[in-house]
C-alpha cells in the first residue's frame, strides 16, 4: 500500500520508542484527590455541587443549559472539598471542583444502550450526556461535531490515528490494545452520521494511520473483517510527517479534498474523530460510562521511565510522582520545560501541578538538550518557513508585514489561515518567533473584528431608535 | 526538580540548524572555488581573498559598534560576503580596492538597510559594482595569465565575451574542456564551471539553496543564446554566469522567498544578462542583471502559492454523489 501525504510539513525526531512499548496501565493519584475543571470544552459550565456534598463516580457535577455546553462528571466516588480557581493547561486559572475520594465506591453510570437501535437524536443525546469532547487537544463537544448542518452531505468519517506529535503514544497503544473498541466506536459514529436507525446516509469510515504505526494495520483490518464492516470501513496509510494529525491534512491526505478556508470539515464532506474520543463513544453506549478517565503518555528526556497511563480526569500530574513515574535529577537531564501535550503544539506549564483534563493527551518533560531556549535573531529571509508551511502560507512575509503594521497585507499572505502548527518556527535558522508573532497578529485582527461588530450593532440600534420616534 | 522551568509558547522543538551553520556551509561550498583561484593565480588570489574577508568583517564590526547594535560578526555572513566579493573580482585588481569595496558592501549595501536579511541589494555585488564603475581601469584592464593546471596551456585570453560580442571568437579543439574545468583566465573564483556545478549540487542537496532561481537563470540564458544562434556552451561557461547563478541569485535576503517568485527572479536575471551581453555596452551582464532584479525582488514576493483551502480543490466536489 502506498502511503498518501500532503505538501509541506516537517520531520521532527519522533521519540515514540521511549513509550510505545509501554502498555496503558491504570493509575490513581497518590493524594486520592482530583481537581476537575468545571469546563472542559464547549460553553462555560456552572458547578452543580456544593462544598461538602458527597458525589458518586459518574455523577454530573457541572453543566450548562446551552447547546454548546458539555457536562462534566465526577471521576471518583468522594466528597467535594473545595471549589476554587486552579492552574489548568494553558497557564490560566479556571474554576475547578476538588473532590477527595473515599472508599465507598458509589457509582452512577448511564444505562447501557444499543447504539444501532437508536435514532440520531437519541444517540447524540447520549453522547452529550456522557460529556464526550474531542480528546486530541481541542476539546470540541462531540455532540456538536457529530451533528453537522442538514445541508452538508457527509461522505467520510475519518479517524485521526496519525498522532503526529513527537513522544505521544497513547493513541498508538489504544489501537494496539483495543482494536475492537476503535472499530465499534467508528461504527457508532457512522451510524449517527448516516442518520441513525432509519438513516439514508452513505458515509464510509476511514482510519488514517501514519506509516510509523504500520504494524498495527493488520490488526485493524482483521478487526474490520471480523466485525463484518469490510465494505464500509478501511484503513488509509499516510506518510509520517508533522502536522499530519491536523484535521485539514487528515482530510487532504485521505480524500484529496481540502477544507475551504474558514470552514469546517463538514464543508468537505468529512467528519473527523480522535482515537480516544471514538473509544469513549463506544464506552458511553456499551458500558454507560461517561468520559471520566483518559489515557495519556508521560514522556520526555527528563522522565526516568516514560509510561502510558489511564487516569481519572482531574488527576494532578505531580500526584502521579513518584508512584507512576519519576524525573531525572542530575544536571543536564533535569527538565527545563513541562509541556501539557506534545512539544510541537503543547502548552509549556510553570509547574506539574495541573490537572489532566479531557483533552490532555500527554505530558512531556523536556531537557535543555531536547528543547531550545535560544534568543530570537534577525530573519535572514531564507524562505525555509515558506517551503515547509503545510498551509502554503508565507510566514516570514506575514511577520514582516505585521511588524510594519500592514494587517491587510499580512492577511493576504495568509495570517488568518494559519493553523499554528509551528512548522515555520521549527525550521527557522534565525529562531524568529514566527508562530508566536502570528498568534499576536491574529489576536489583533479578531479584536478589531469584535470592535467593528459592536460598533455596527450600536449603530443599528441607534438607527432603529431614531426610526421609532 | 530543577528550579528553572521555562515557559514559552509552542513549538518547543526546533531544528538544530542556525544562521551561523548556514553561513558556514556556504563558506564550505565556496572552498573548491577558493582553492581553484589560488591554484590558478597563486599569491595574487590568496592575498585578495584575505584582504576582502578581513575588511568586510572589520567594517561590519565597526558599523555595528558605531550604531550601537548587537555585534553579530560571529554569524559568518560578513565572511561570506568577503569571500564572494574577492571571487568575482579579477586577480589583477589593486589590493586597496577591496577595502573600498568592502566598505560599500558592508556599510552602504548592508548595514544602512538594517543588516543581515534586510538588505535590498546583494552586498558583494554592490561592492563589486562600486569597484567596477569607480575604477574601471583598475578592474578590467589587464588579466593575469593563469598558472597551468594541465598539460595543455591555459587559455589566457580573458576577453572571450568581448570577442564573442565582436564576432571574432574562434573555438579550437579542447577549448570547451579547458573552459569546463576552468583552466583559463578570469575572475578569481569564476573560472571553473565544473567546480561551481559541484558547489551548486552540494548546496541544493543540503537544502541551503533553492534550485529554482539558478536553473531559471541559466536556462533562460541558454534558451536565448540558442534562439539567436550563439554558441550556447560558451555563453554558459564564460563570464560569471555560473558563479552568479549559484551564489548570488540564491542570496537569501535579496531574492524572493516564494517559489514562484524565485522562478521569475531567475528568469529576469537570465534575460537581462543575455540582453546586456548581446546589446549592452558591457561584455558581461551578470552583475547588473542580478542587481536590477534585486530591486524587483520584494514585489516578486507577492507571487505566492495557492493557499490551502482556496480554489478548486477546496470543499466537497460538486459531482461527488455516492462514495463507492
Amino acid at each position: 500500500m502506498r502511503a498518501k501525504t500532503f505538501k509541506g510539513g516537517i520531520h521532527p525526531k519522533e521519540y515514540k520508542e521511549l513509550s510505545n512499548q509501554c502498555p496503558i496501565t491504570p493509575a490513581f493519584p497518590a493524594s486520592k484527590t482530583v481537581t476537575i475543571p468545571v469546563t472542559m470544552g464547549g460553553a462555560p459550565n456552572q458547578p452543580l455541587v456544593k462544598v461538602g456534598d458527597e458525589v458518586a463516580k459518574g455523577q454530573i457535577i457541572a453543566s450548562g443549559e446551552g447547546f454548546m455546553n458539555c457536562p462534566v462528571h465526577s471521576s471518583v466516588s468522594g466528597k467535594v472539598k473545595k471549589i476554587q480557581n486552579c492552574l489548568i493547561t494553558g497557564n490560566g486559572m479556571a474554576p475547578c471542583i476538588i473532590i477527595e475520594a473515599d472508599d465507598a465506591g458509589r457509582e452512577t453510570l448511564l444505562p447501557v444502550l444499543n447504539p444501532f437501535e437508536t435514532t440520531k437524536e437519541q444517540a447524540l443525546a447520549r453522547i452529550k450526556e456522557a460529556g464526550i469532547v474531542g480528546m486530541g487537544g481541542a476539546s470540541f463537544p462531540a455532540h456538536v461535531k457529530l451533528n453537522p448542518p442538514a445541508d452538508k452531505i457527509i461522505d467520510y468519517v475519518l479517524i485521526n490515528a496519525a498522532e503526529c506529535e513527537p513522544y505521544l503514544t497513547c493513541d498508538e497503544r489504544t489501537m494496539l490494545e483495543q482494536p475492537a473498541k476503535v472499530i465499534d466506536g467508528l461504527a457508532i459514529v457512522m451510524h449517527i452520521i448516516n442518520g441513525g436507525k432509519d438513516g439514508q446516509g452513505h458515509a464510509k469510515g476511514i482510519i488514517v494511520l501514519e506509516d510509523n504505526k504500520e504494524y498495527i494495520l493488520p490488526a485493524l483490518e482483521n478487526e474490520i473483517a471480523a466485525a463484518g464492516y469490510a465494505d464500509k470501513m478501511s484503513v488509509c496509510l499516510v506518510k509520517t510527517k508533522y502536522p499530519q494529525g491536523a484535521e485539514k491534512f487528515i482530510v487532504s491526505a485521505a480524500t484529496g479534498r481540502e477544507i475551504p478556508s474558514a470552514k469546517l470539515p463538514a464543508d468537505a464532506g468529512c467528519v473527523i474523530c480522535n482515537v480516544g474520543s471514538i473509544c469513549s463513544i463506544s464506552d458511553a453506549f456499551r458500558l454507560g460510562m461517561p468520559l471520566i478517565e483518559r489515557s495519556l503518555t508521560i514522556s520526555g528526556g527528563a522522565v526516568e521511565k516514560p509510561v502510558n497511563l489511564r487516569v481519572p480526569v482531574g488527576t494532578i500530574v505531580s500526584d502521579l510522582m513518584p508512584s507512576c513515574f519519576t524525573l531525572k535529577s542530575e544536571g543536564a537531564s533535569e527538565p527545563v520545560k513541562i509541556i501539557s501535550g506534545g512539544p510541537m503544539m503543547g502548552f509549556a506549564m510553570a509547574s506539574a501541578d495541573f490537572p489532566v483534563a479531557k483533552g490532555t493527551s500527554g505530558v512531556t518533560f523536556l531537557t535543555e538538550k531536547e528543547t531550545f531556549l535560544e534568543e530570537e535573531s534577525q530573519c535572514i529571509s531564507c524562505g525555509s518557513c515558506v517551503a515547509k508551511c503545510a498551509m502554503r502560507l508565507s510566514p516570514a512575509l506575514i511577520v514582516r508585514e505585521l511588524k510594519a503594521g500592514n494587517i491587510e497585507k499580512a492577511k493576504s499572505f495568509g495570517l488568518m489561515d494559519c493553523i499554528e502548527c509551528g512548522c515555520c518556527a521549527f525550521v527557522c535558522p534565525a529562531k524568529v518567533n514566527l508562530i508566536q508573532r502570528i498568534r499576536l497578529g491574529k489576536g489583533i485582527v479578531r479584536q478589531k473584528m469584535a470592535e467593528e461588530k459592536t460598533k455596527a450593532a450600536a449603530k443599528a440600534a441607534a438607527e432603529k431608535a431614531e426610526g421609532g420616534k | 526538580m530543577s528550579n528553572k522551568i521555562h515557559v514559552s509558547s509552542s513549538p518547543h522543538f526546533n531544528l538544530k540548524c542556525n544562521t551561523t551553520m548556514i553561513m558556514g556551509t556556504v563558506l564550505f561550498a565556496l572552498l573548491p572555488e577558493i582553492i581553484m583561484g589560488i591554484v590558478l593565480f597563486r599569491w595574487a588570489a590568496l592575498i585578495r581573498i584575505l584582504i576582502s574577508v578581513a575588511s568586510c568583517v572589520c567594517f561590519e564590526y565597526i558599523f555595528q559598534k558605531v550604531t550601537k547594535q548587537k555585534v553579530v560578526i560571529g554569524n559568518l555572513s560578513a565572511c561570506v560576503t568577503g569571500v564572494m566579493m574577492a571571487l568575482v573580482s579579477p586577480p589583477t585588481a589593486p589590493v586597496w580596492i577591496f577595502v573600498v569595496g568592502a566598505a560599500v558592501a558592508m556599510i552602504v549595501a548592508k548595514g544602512l538597510f538594517g543588516g543581515i536579511g534586510s538588505n535590498v541589494f546583494n552586498p558583494a555585488l554592490t561592492g563589486r559594482a562600486f569597484m567596477f564603475l569607480s575604477f574601471p581601469a583598475a578592474m578590467g584592464a589587464s588579466w593575469l595569465t593563469p598558472k597551468t593546471i594541465s598539460a595543455v596551456d591555459a587559455i589566457s585570453s580573458a576577453t572571450t565575451l568581448s570577442a564573442m560580442k565582436a564576432g571574432t571568437f574562434a573555438v579550437e579543439q579542447g577549448t570547451y574542456w579547458q573552459y569546463f574545468i576552468g583552466n583559463r583566465a578570469g575572475c578569481i573564483g569564476e573560472t571553473s564551471t565544473l567546480l561551481i556545478l559541484i558547489s551548486f549540487a552540494f548546496l541544493a542537496l543540503a537544502h541551503i539553496i533553492d534550485w529554482r532561481a539558478p536553473v531559471a537563470m541559466v536556462g533562460t540564458v541558454a534558451i536565448c543564446s540558442c534562439i539567436t544562434g550563439e554558441n550556447v556552451a560558451m555563453a554558459l561557461m564564460t563570464g560569471g554566469l555560473m558563479f552568479g547563478a549559484t551564489f548570488m541569485v540564491t542570496d537569501y535576503a535579496t531574492a524572493p522567498l516564494t517559489k514562484k517568485g524565485r522562478l521569475i527572479f531567475g528568469f529576469g536575471c537570465g534575460l537581462i544578462t543575455f540582453l546586456i551581453r548581446r546589446l549592452g555596452g558591457y561584455p558581461e551582464g551578470v552583475m547588473f542583471s542580478i542587481l536590477i532584479m534585486n530591486s524587483v525582488a520584494p514585489f516578486l514576493n507577492n507571487l505566492t502559492a495557492r493557499k490551502y483551502g482556496y480554489g478548486k480543490k477546496a470543499g466537497r466536489p460538486a459531482d461527488a454523489k455516492e462514495v463507492k
